[in-house]
């Protein structure tokens, strides 16, 4: 598998060389899309995190993504001359923080427990946003926090004002948390997480922290769901309850479970198919949230690897490596 | 609000009105999952679809009693149907998804109720034989809450009966604490899982039934009473009827108290109340089994 570096070197270039050039040739509507799809392939990312590599099921995660968002609204609402990127690290700063302190009640459980355990520690937060409407707006969520002066980099500016602008930022930071998130899958903390999937007992055994490395897991994908909900509140420049709800949660869910579980790339992918799907699906009928929850019985009836798994292996194996090598 | 003795009185009722249907349904979730180490997420929604089916029934017939009798059938059935061509398919790759497959189910009959009955609620009457108030020590109380809470007795009467003296119920315990000798015995255990699962869905679907004239029938009612279920088994601990029992209680009355007394706090009196049980006994109060 080593002689597949270079190619995957070049490919990697190639796709995020077309990324930047994406909007030159795309319409407004299609780079508004195409910015959708990048904070939320972080999201499913960071859910399979989760799942993929821990075997954690979670019901909860837009519990994360949620509290990027809200802090990333809140902080460029009400602190003066809050900086924009400060307010999106800001955001998976508390997203983090929120990760650790559920984690550490979640991670203690397995199985059922930590899956309910999350649901409920969503549903518990989702109501303090809701009922909460002195700071969170309720239902009528939090709008127009993104300020107006474009963004000063040093060298240039850039304009988050404007749609391309937003697509810029985005695509970077997420690319960004793609690059640290895929490092750190090949760092031994990585392989312990991997070693706990497969069998926590004996990973306790050799003397791994199980609880601890779980603990730590459940937090980083709490940063990165955070920092894609901050993403996704500059984007639409309004937070509400959907953002932290129950729905966002499946959202995820179902983005990881299209793409595919069992490796990095599957929950972008998925990411991609369920915004396409969801918009061509919802141009024809009002029903398409059916239509997704049947899909997604299929697929976990008949389809475990998701789309990824349509690709043939040996295309995968430029971009997947293999146990061992 | 002044705090009189009958206003006490009153919310205790309240929350034992609750806590009587919250055990309705959880001792449903309760059994499957110590039987078949199942997590059934789909159990919220057979509440939903009971009181769904139970407000059609009422609205063609009129007649409370044959909704109360034909939704729980209807919903357990269905839950046969869950079992037998969902659960047991997904059952040997693995306990992840046996979770996912109910949470499809939950997610789907969430959104077959709203593309059949409207996303609004749906208010159902409370049939005429049981309208009105009574009246005892000085306070006037709806009668169809005491209905509910007299109907949950006999239903755990029932229960017990059916658990403790009969040879069915002999063996659902014996499942409970060993599935594989069990088996060994020679037993038709995946029968008795479809029975047990399909038993639990009728049950939580009775509990819609018997629901909806007192909390309205409506889109969200499966994730608000799922929430509320959970906290009671993770309380009570997974697989104990006992403790659901007492623990449905508990939450009925900290909600009822809660709302009484710190109303923008309630909610978060019961995930405090879990998360103390979680640091002190990871187990639940009754739970065993880890």
């Amino acid at each position: 598998m080593r002689n597949s570096t270079p190619l995957r070197i070049v490919i990697g270039i190639a796709v995020i060389v077309l990324l930047l050039f994406a909007p030159r040739v795309l319409t407004i509507v299609q780079i508004r899309m195409a910015n959708e799809i990048a904070y939320f392939a972080l999201f499913a990312v960071s859910y399979n995190f989760l799942f993929g590599y821990a075997g954690l099921l979670s019901f909860g995660h837009a519990s994360y993504f949620g509290l990027g968002a809200y802090t990333t609204a809140l902080s460029l609402k009400h602190v003066a001359g809050m900086p924009l990127l400060a307010s999106i690290a800001l955001g998976g700063l508390v997203g983090a923080a929120g990760g650790a302190i559920i984690g550490f009640f979640c991670v203690r459980r397995k199985g059922a427990y930590f899956a309910l355990l999350t649901l409920a520690f969503n549903q518990f937060l989702w109501a303090t946003a809701w009922k909460w409407h002195k700071v969170t707006g309720g239902e009528d969520g939090i709008g127009k926090f993104v300020p107006k002066s474009p963004l000063n980099l040093g060298i240039a500016t850039l304009d988050h004002n404007q749609v391309e602008g937003m697509y810029y930022l985005t695509l970077t930071v997420v690319l960004l948390c793609l690059a640290a998130g895929w490092y750190l899958t090949k760092t031994p903390f990585g392989n312990t997480i991997k070693a706990i999937k497969v069998n926590e007992e004996r990973a306790d055994f050799l003397g791994y922290q199980v609880n601890r490395s779980k603990l730590l897991i459940f937090t980083i994908a709490a940063f990165f769901a955070a920092i894609a909900g901050s993403l996704f509140a500059l984007f639409q420049d309004f937070v509400a309850t959907s953002s932290i709800d129950l729905g966002m949660s499946t959202q995820v869910l179902f983005m990881a479970f299209l793409g595919g579980t069992g490796s990095f790339f599957g929950p972008i992918l998925g990411a991609v198919i369920y915004v396409y799907f969801t918009d061509w699906v919802s141009s024809l009928t009002n029903r398409w949230e059916f239509i997704l929850g049947v899909l997604f019985i299929l697929l976990v009836l008949y389809f475990h690897r998701g789309f990824i798994g349509l690709i043939p292996t040996k295309v995968k194996a430029i971009f997947v490596t293999q146990k061992g090598s | 609000m002044e705090l009189t003795m009958s206003t006490l009185l009153i919310y205790a009722l309240h929350g034992l009105v609750y806590g009587m249907l919250l055990f309705l349904v959880a001792s449903g979730l309760t059994l499957v999952f110590g039987m078949m180490d199942v997590l059934n997420i789909a159990h919220a929604a057979f509440y939903m679809l009971g009181a769904y089916f139970g407000y059609t029934v009422v609205l063609a017939t009129g007649n409370f009693w044959l909704a109360l009798i034909a939704a729980p059938i209807a919903v357990g059935l269905l839950g046969a149907l869950v079992e037998r061509y969902f659960l047991k398919k997904v059952h040997i790759h693995g306990h992840a998804f046996e979770l996912l497959i109910t949470f499809g189910v939950f997610f789907v009959i969430g959104e077959v109720v709203k593309w059949v009955w409207g996303n609004f609620p749906r208010p159902m009457d409370v049939p005429s034989a049981l309208a009105g108030s009574i009246k005892f020590i000085g306070l006037t109380y709806p009668f169809y809450r005491f209905f509910i809470l007299f109907f949950a007795l006999l239903v755990l009467a029932v229960l017990a009966y059916v658990f403790f003296k009969t040879r069915l119920g002999m063996t659902i315990r014996a499942a409970v604490s060993d599935t594989q000798m069990l088996s060994a015995l020679g037993i038709n255990v995946p029968r008795l899982f479809l029975y047990v699962f399909s038993g639990g869905a009728a049950l939580a679907g009775l509990a819609g039934v018997v629901a909806a004239p007192f909390l309205s029938t409506y889109p969200g009612m499966g994730l608000d009473m799922m929430v509320d279920i959970f906290v009671v088994v993770v309380i009570g601990g997974f697989g104990s009827i006992m403790g659901a029992f007492l623990a449905s209680l508990m939450i009925g009355e900290l909600q009822s108290f809660g709302i009484l007394f710190i109303p923008q706090l309630a909610l978060v009196f019961q995930f405090l109340l879990m998360a103390l049980v979680l640091i002190s006994r990871p187990t639940g109060l009754f739970g065993e089994k880890v």
